[in-house]
């Protein structure tokens, strides 16, 4: 009963107020407009925000008191309080006017939540305040709009709150997981460490020894070559002939190779081009590697093949030659095309398109083509349709490079298939995942691949592998006698079958150490929050685009089969509340594609908007119980004590 | 992975070599003089070549005088040259005279003797109220001059001055009456020259080419140049646009600085990424010259032809040793050339002789600046582009949310239907009236752009009804002109034509134009005409218009026609209740009939803030008063330090509007940190209270001519020590402004003209006039001083934007000078309709000399029988130079006293220092009122 008084008398205060503050614009004197104001400081205190009460508390005794601005510049009156004239530059006498630049007024919106608006906004002829009240002077009529609106807001807000009550559970129970994790991944990898450490010892032994037995070897060879010699050195003499010719053409072929190479090398320093470039070195050699090394241990099974040894460069070459064929097609292949791209002119040089080309060929480029050209100055995109082609090109080897790139830095473990399948997985579990070690399929076809990922089961599904290794090792050094002659040809392979083994074995074990360390390194948050989302990748689709946000990793947009990379990523900014992707691809003249990607409390990993706000500056949303921490779960929950609190018991009065 | 490796490094080669050039003008693209062939051959004829002399002077039943130029017949035979092929046909000349000093030359050829083809002479530029102030000749008296074998015509131009045509050698010049010093003469170098139309022989090859194309130039040459000298002018500005000084440099003879061999060439370009120095020519071309002088003031030249036109500024001594100088050579002067391609002469002469006469004598031919909305003098965020309705959003309510105002958001070409002009791309912007409706609720206004170019698509109305009317640019070949723009394949409508201009004003009603409302404006961009793929990135030379017309006859002003085509389509959509608002980048005497123009596609360079003021100067003396700058610089990304002092001086630009092309990072107001966004608050705030002096301003040019923004010298001219001084500007006659050019400047120097003093508006200290004074630059503004003498009306208050500022108070601040007098105006109307024209609107005069500020009525008697009535009160009045303060004033006639109190001059937070306020007068600002300090 006693509230319902008090909103009657508010709005007969209220109503008096429009009625004096009119008068100030009117010109009555100081000395009325005081006299008003002395019947009822809540006229005075007009705009004041409750915090800010006690402050004008010196102005409500006497009409004729003074306090000082809060910026200490000048004094006022009481009389000068709200009179609709600034007398203090920061608007303390002002709270109520729009008569000084810098004030804040204050709405109490009872039911909705209360607000300070900028004096500017006060009676200019605009609702802002749910509850009218910055529109006094008459000009417009202002709804009491605070109990609809305030029903609204705090239903969202109970909405969110709920979303955080469980989310905080969820995150808790991440936090714990992550840690779980984390600790058994830094237990793996010290005994990872301590494994690297013996077998390492081993290959050294094994390796000496190897060395030992191809000495022999070696030894034993030239003197059978040299009884040999005469004997086929007629036969010889025809075959060598035939030899020569095969080299001299492969030797071309490897010039032609390098020349292409060192063009690459001189036109295209951007680190993408290097990439490539690399990129291809690096095939060449997984599938040289690859290959000879199978090739090796045929030939160790086969004593015959050493009576060929003759042959022995030919067929070490092979494998090379398997691959080279490949290789030079594709980039004699290209060649031609650049050749055909200059020799034709337009649509090549069109392609490239832009400035100092135009320059010398505009005159033969169709009006059209000129048209494009210039047009694409002011926009600085390429010109349609071969453009499209050119960046799908592009787009398309950029995925490849990046997985390829990726993989090796995995190779053999968690390879970044496995990692790719738990892509839709957002239950956010998949931590424990990563320890599986056990050999999964892989959707890559690459034959580097397939080798290791075939090994795999090997080390990880039995722990004993280690000792296996130890013991063949000294089973072999104690059958070995040294210094043999002639060499003992089963145990000789056996030597080199073990040491292939366990140095296959060792690169893998240094391989996944470094992909733990790698990994261990990451910032996951103050708790470990975002422990589950590394190796995650979360997806939107908006129209044509998939964008997709890999945290640690990268993000980007996938059109068709066209793939930009909006950006690596970078770190996590704002106190965990932005990830930040950054040097994506390049923009034509415009900056590198960078992302950022604001993170909401949610209850799943969902990336729920994608935003280009300025040219290839991108901007995403991802809600996540990640961040759904509790101190702002207390903060909503205030919040709406406070509104009900607030909110008029009868508002129905109102 | 099979054939992208290869493709990939060619691109990438490609990218990089083409890198390097992808930020620069592309020279090459353009003619030089060289290239051009009337301009060669123009600049390379000696003084004295023209053999013309004038015979069968008389006065025409119009009043005019006429006269015959005839080839004077060699009499002694002396010269070893073969006789030039000659244009023997006699020429007609034509002089008029008009009221306020102001003299016609027209010469063409004579119609009677059937020439090939009427030359052109641009229409709908000259205002019919010129014409009807034509003075009628009486007489013709002759005099013999400086020994001249033959006479001299002397007529009567005003009650100072006279015009003579000088028969052998011909010139015609103004002259002072009695002391008959020369003011402005034409020909007196003997460089007139003028190509008549001839039947084609055979043989004749008139093509010229250029890069890939070919002008077939099917009527050969008859281009026209000749020599025009001012007297007693220390320098001379004028012709725009060209990105350079506002004293026009020499182009030619001794002192010809790097970069200024070329004449200023008039020939509206589209040209990506211009230089901030060079007599190159830009979007828009006003062939309209003028000079000052500290000997006898200011005088103005004005040619009106829209053909292609070079201009070269002679620099001192460059006819030394040649014999055949005809003029007083004691005479301080500036010789200069203009050529131009086609046309005919149609020139006028101005006779001052004080800066506002010459710009109040040519707004009296090409009109005055029209009247903006108020809206439209307030502050103007573009970009291009704003992508779609939750950008507008978004971009709208941040203003709000850091109390930064604003009046006009604006939508680049991407808020289109793939670049149809007049619709909107459904998916970004599917409610586009919902969109204008929901910021109009807030006061604001959007602006669309609408280009010439029509994409040239069957299924898009504009294009169907364009091409079944015939209301495109033909070519050559009289097909249907085809170019490349924004939409690809475009065609271009002849808004030369009338009644084609009356077809597209219609366009532009709100049942045709769906989606537009009421609080929607127009952008005309492109206009130029630019065409990507044309000869010099524009239509060729050759392409046909109405009537048969070549393009290359009226070039210049094909923007200008399509920018009148436009605002008519705006005052016609409200049936003459609302005034237009069009923002054009191409020009054209006349323009400012029409709306705004701004400066084009400028850099985020530190030069190009520096050369903005100097750029929109020259447009201000050549009619065009409502000009900017794109606030931030097009192209480029500004720091922040250059942003803001952008903003700080874009404030005080007449249309101040930040723009920025689509590549560049988003830079609105509140992305470079609290301080940053103050600093920008603060430069937008230092507009809106100006609003009311601006207003007035634009009022005043509206009346007279006379630019918002004005050189030093416009209000200073007899001091010589401004005539070069293009960095510091006039607000009207009361604010001084002088920009910040260079990063992180630690001092400014200032130079402060006239014997008056000067107020700081940072903190309203004074000094003294005359003299060149050292500021520290203060990061929080530009230096800017109000002149002691001057009233200025402010409103201080401030709002979302000016549409909320109507019923606000006002504040006057009143500086006085040293005998204690200062002036100042105020003009008043709805802001937004025609109805001030009869009379509705309010225009007071403030005067404050004995310790009493007198308002009074400054509008005429009997203005009209509308009225404007308006409740605004006057809440603050700062007095600067009164001391001691005193206590109190007198209201009269209320017979009320008043409290005056010491205040700051700006409320601004902080301690600033504070001067004698009269505290909340309230008088009326509508009423007649005296305020006596007691």
């Amino acid at each position: 009963m006693n509230k319902k008084k008090k909103i009657g008398g508010l709005r007969r205060l209220f109503e008096i107020s429009i009625v004096i503050i009119i008068g100030c614009i009117c010109a009555i004197t100081r000395s009325a407009a005081a006299a008003a104001a002395k019947d009822d400081q809540f006229l005075l205190l007009l705009g004041v925000s409750p915090q800010d009460e006690d402050y004008y508390k010196g102005l409500l005794s006497s009409p004729s008191s003074t306090i000082k601005c809060k910026d200490g510049s000048f004094k006022f009156s009481t009389s000068q309080l709200n009179d609709d004239f600034c007398d203090c530059p920061d608007a303390s006498d002002e709270p109520g006017t729009s008569a000084c630049p810098n004030g804040k007024f204050y709405c109490k919106n009872a039911g909705h939540i209360p607000f300070s608006l900028y004096s500017s906004r006060v009676n200019d002829g605009i609702c802002d305040c749910c509850d009218g009240s910055d529109e006094y002077d008459g000009k417009v009529k202002c709804p009491n709009t605070c109990w609809e609106a305030g029903k609204v807001a705090r239903e969202r807000l109970k909405m969110k709150i709920a979303t955080y009550q469980q989310g905080v559970t969820v995150r808790n129970r991440l936090v714990e997981q992550a840690k779980l994790a984390i600790a058994k991944e830094e237990a793996e990898l010290s005994k990872l460490k301590n494994e690297e450490k013996i077998l390492k010892g081993l290959v050294e032994q094994l390796q000496e020894r190897k060395e030992q037995i191809e000495k022999a070897e070696e030894k034993e060879r030239l003197q059978k070559e040299k009884e040999d010699k005469e004997r086929k050195e007629t036969e010889e003499a025809n075959l060598k002939e035939k030899q020569n010719g095969e080299q001299v053409e492969s030797s071309e072929a490897d010039a032609l190779k390098n020349d292409i190479h060192d063009k690459i090398g001189e036109q295209v320093e951007s680190s993408e081009a290097d990439a490539l470039k690399n990129e291809m070195h690096d095939k060449i050699g997984l599938l040289g590697d690859s290959s000879s090394s199978q090739d090796v241990m045929e030939g160790h099974g086969d004593s015959e093949s050493e009576a060929q040894h003759g042959e022995f460069d030919v067929k070490e070459e092979s494998p090379i030659g398997d691959v080279k064929p490949l290789q030079e097609d594709s980039l004699l292949h290209a060649t031609e095309k650049e050749e055909q791209l200059t020799v034709d002119g337009q649509p090549g040089l069109d392609t490239g398109n832009q400035a100092e080309v135009e320059e010398d060929n505009s005159e033969s480029l169709s009006k059209e083509e000129l048209g494009r050209l210039v047009a694409s100055r002011w926009t600085g995109e390429k010109t349609e349709p071969q453009t499209q082609e050119v960046s799908s090109a592009k787009d398309k080897n950029h995925g490849t490079e990046e997985e390829d790139a990726y993989g090796e830095e995995y190779s053999g473990y968690d390879s970044e298939e496995d990692e790719h399948r738990y892509d839709n997985n957002d239950d956010g579990d998949n931590e424990d995942q990563m320890d599986d070690f056990g050999g999964e399929d892989h959707d890559d076809s690459s034959p580097s691949y397939k080798s290791e990922s075939d090994d795999e089961p090997d080390l990880p599904a039995e722990p004993s592998w280690l000792e296996k290794i130890q013991k063949s090792v000294r089973r072999i050094f104690q059958a070995v006698t040294f210094f043999q002659t002639p060499v003992d040809k089963s145990e000789a392979a056996r030597v080199r079958k073990e040491y292939d083994e366990s140095s296959a074995k060792l690169s893998k074990l240094q391989s996944r150490i470094s992909s733990l360390t790698h990994k261990l390194k990451h910032d996951f948050g103050r708790e470990k929050e975002f422990y589950s989302f590394y190796g995650q990748c979360f997806e939107n689709k908006q129209n044509k685009y998939v964008y997709k946000i890999c945290p640690f990793k990268q993000a980007s947009q996938v059109e068709g089969h066209s793939t930009t990379r909006l950006g690596s990523w970078e770190k996590f900014e704002d106190s965990y509340k932005v990830m930040q992707f950054l040097n994506g691809d390049k923009c034509w003249n415009g900056p590198d594609r960078s992302m950022k990607v604001k993170l909401r409390c949610g209850l799943n990993n969902e990336v729920t908007d994608v935003d280009e706000p300025s040219r290839c500056e991108y901007l995403a949303l991802l809600s996540t119980p990640a961040v759904c921490v509790e101190e702002k779960l207390k903060e909503l929950q205030d919040k709406l004590d406070m509104m009900n609190k607030e909110q008029p018991t009868s508002h129905d009065e109102l | 992975m099979k054939e992208s490796p290869n493709l990939i490094f060619h691109v990438l080669f490609l990218l990089l070599l083409i890198s390097p050039s992808v930020f620069s003008w592309k020279k090459d693209e353009f003619r030089n003089c060289n290239q051009t062939p009337f301009c060669k051959r123009a600049r390379s004829r000696k003084p004295g070549a023209c053999n013309l002399i004038a015979t069968e002077v008389s006065i025409s039943d119009d009043g005019d005088l006429i006269a015959k130029l005839i080839t004077k017949t060699p009499e002694n035979n002396e010269s070893q040259d073969p006789p030039v092929e000659v244009d023997s046909k006699p020429l007609l000349l034509t002089i008029s005279v008009y009221q306020d000093g102001i003299l016609r030359l027209k010469i063409d050829e004579d119609q009677s003797l059937n020439p090939p083809k009427k030359r052109f002479e641009v229409p709908d530029v000259i205002v019919d109220e010129f014409l009807s102030k034509k003075l009628y000749l009486q007489r013709i008296s002759e005099e013999k001059i400086d020994n001249d074998l033959g006479f001299s015509s002397v007529v009567y131009l005003d009650g100072d001055y006279e015009g003579v045509l000088r028969h052998d050698p011909f010139e015609v010049f103004v002259r002072e009456r009695g002391n008959g010093k020369r003011v402005l003469s034409i020909n007196s170098n003997g460089l007139f020259d003028f190509e008549q139309l001839r039947e084609k022989k055979e043989g004749d090859d008139w093509e010229e080419r250029f890069r890939s194309h070919t002008d077939t130039r099917p009527y050969g040459p008859q281009s026209i140049s000749f020599d025009v000298s001012f007297f007693g002018a220390d320098i001379v500005s004028g012709i725009p646009e060209h990105a350079t000084s506002l004293a026009l440099k020499p182009t030619s003879g001794p002192g010809v600085e790097d970069g200024f061999s070329e004449p200023y060439r008039l020939f509206n370009l589209d040209v990506f990424e211009y230089l901030h120095e060079s007599p190159f020519g830009l979007y828009g071309s006003i062939p309209f010259m003028f000079s000052h002088g500290k000997a006898r003031g200011s005088s103005g030249f004005f040619w009106l032809n829209a053909a292609e036109m070079q201009i070269d500024v002679f620099g001192t001594g460059w006819n030394a040793g040649q014999d055949k100088i005809m003029m007083p050579v004691d005479e301080k002067r500036i010789d200069t050339l203009w050529m131009s391609e086609a046309g005919v002469v149609d020139a006028f002469f101005f006779v001052g002789p004080r800066p506002k006469d010459v710009i109040r004598q040519y707004t009296s031919v090409t009109g005055r600046p029209a009247m903006p909305q108020l809206f439209a003098t307030a502050y103007h965020q573009c970009r291009w582009n704003y992508r779609d309705e939750e950008d507008v959003f978004g971009v709208d309510s941040k203003f709000d949310e850091h109390d930064i105002p604003y009046d006009v958001l604006w939508l680049d070409i991407e808020h289109t239907d793939g670049k149809r002009y007049f619709t909107w791309d459904k998916v970004l912007f599917p409610n586009p009236e919902e969109m204008q409706n929901k910021l109009a609720a807030k006061g604001r206004h959007m602006v669309t752009i609408v280009d010439p170019h029509i994409k040239r698509d069957d299924n898009y109305y504009i294009h169907k009804e364009a091409s079944d009317n015939g209301y495109y640019v033909k070519d050559a070949s009289n097909r249907d002109f085809d170019g490349w723009c924004w939409p690809g394949s475009s065609s271009y409508v002849d808004v030369v034509n009338p009644d084609i201009r009356s077809w597209w004003a219609d366009k532009f009603s709100y049942g045709n134009y769906v989606g537009s409302t009421p609080s929607l404006y127009i952008w005309n961009d492109m206009n130029e005409p630019s065409v990507f793929n044309g000869p010099e990135v524009t239509m060729p030379r050759d392409a046909l218009h109405f009537g048969g017309t070549e393009h290359r006859e009226l070039h210049n002003a094909y923007g200008y026609y399509f920018h009148m085509a436009t605002s008519n389509g705006l005052v016609k959509r409200e049936n003459g209740k609302d005034r237009p608002f069009v923002l054009s980048r191409a020009f054209f005497p006349g323009t400012q009939r029409y709306g705004a123009v701004w400066t084009g596609d400028n850099t985020a360079e530190w030069d190009h803030l520096r050369v903005s003021v100097p750029m929109l100067l020259t447009l201000g003396l050549t009619g065009i008063s409502f000009s900017g700058a794109d606030v931030g610089g097009f192209f480029g990304n500004p720091e922040p330090d250059l942003l803001v002092r952008w903003y700080q001086l874009g404030a005080y630009y007449p249309f101040f509007r930040a723009h920025a092309h689509q590549d560049t990072k988003r830079r609105e107001p509140w992305l470079f940190g609290e301080r940053n966004t103050q600093l920008i608050r603060e430069a937008i705030h230092t507009r809106y209270m100006f609003l009311p002096y601006f207003y007035t301003l634009f009022r005043e040019a509206n009346v007279t001519g006379t630019p918002v923004i004005r050189p030093l010298w416009m209000e200073f001219p007899a001091d010589e020590e401004t005539f070069s001084n293009d960095e510091a500007f006039m607000v009207g006659n009361g604010l001084l402004v002088q920009g910040v050019y260079t990063e992180r400047a630690k001092h400014v120097s200032v130079y402060l003209p006239g014997d008056q003093s000067w107020y700081d508006l940072r903190n309203g200290a004074t000094y003294k006039g005359g003299k060149r004074h050292k500021f520290e630059a203060l990061e929080d503004s530009v230096p800017a001083f109000q002149r002691a003498g001057t009233i200025i009306p402010r409103k201080d208050r401030f709002r979302r934007s000016s549409t909320q500022m109507d019923k606000d108070p006002y504040t006057l601040v009143i500086a006085l000078n040293s005998s204690k007098e200062a002036e100042g105006e105020l003009y008043i109307d709805d802001g937004k309709s025609f109805n001030f024209e009869n009379g509705a609107y309010i225009h007071r005069h403030f005067k404050f000399s004995n310790g009493k500020l007198t308002s009074s009525n400054a509008a005429p008697s009997g203005a009209g029988g509308n009225k404007f009535s308006l409740d605004c009160t006057v809440e603050r009045i700062i007095l600067l130079g009164l001391s001691p303060a005193p206590k109190s004033a007198l209201i009269e006639p209320a017979n009320q006293k008043v409290g005056i109190e010491m205040g700051p001059l700006t409320i601004r937070p902080g301690k600033s220092p504070s001067f004698a306020t009269i505290r909340k007068p309230n008088v009326r600002i509508a009423d007649n009122w005296t305020i006596k300090i007691l």
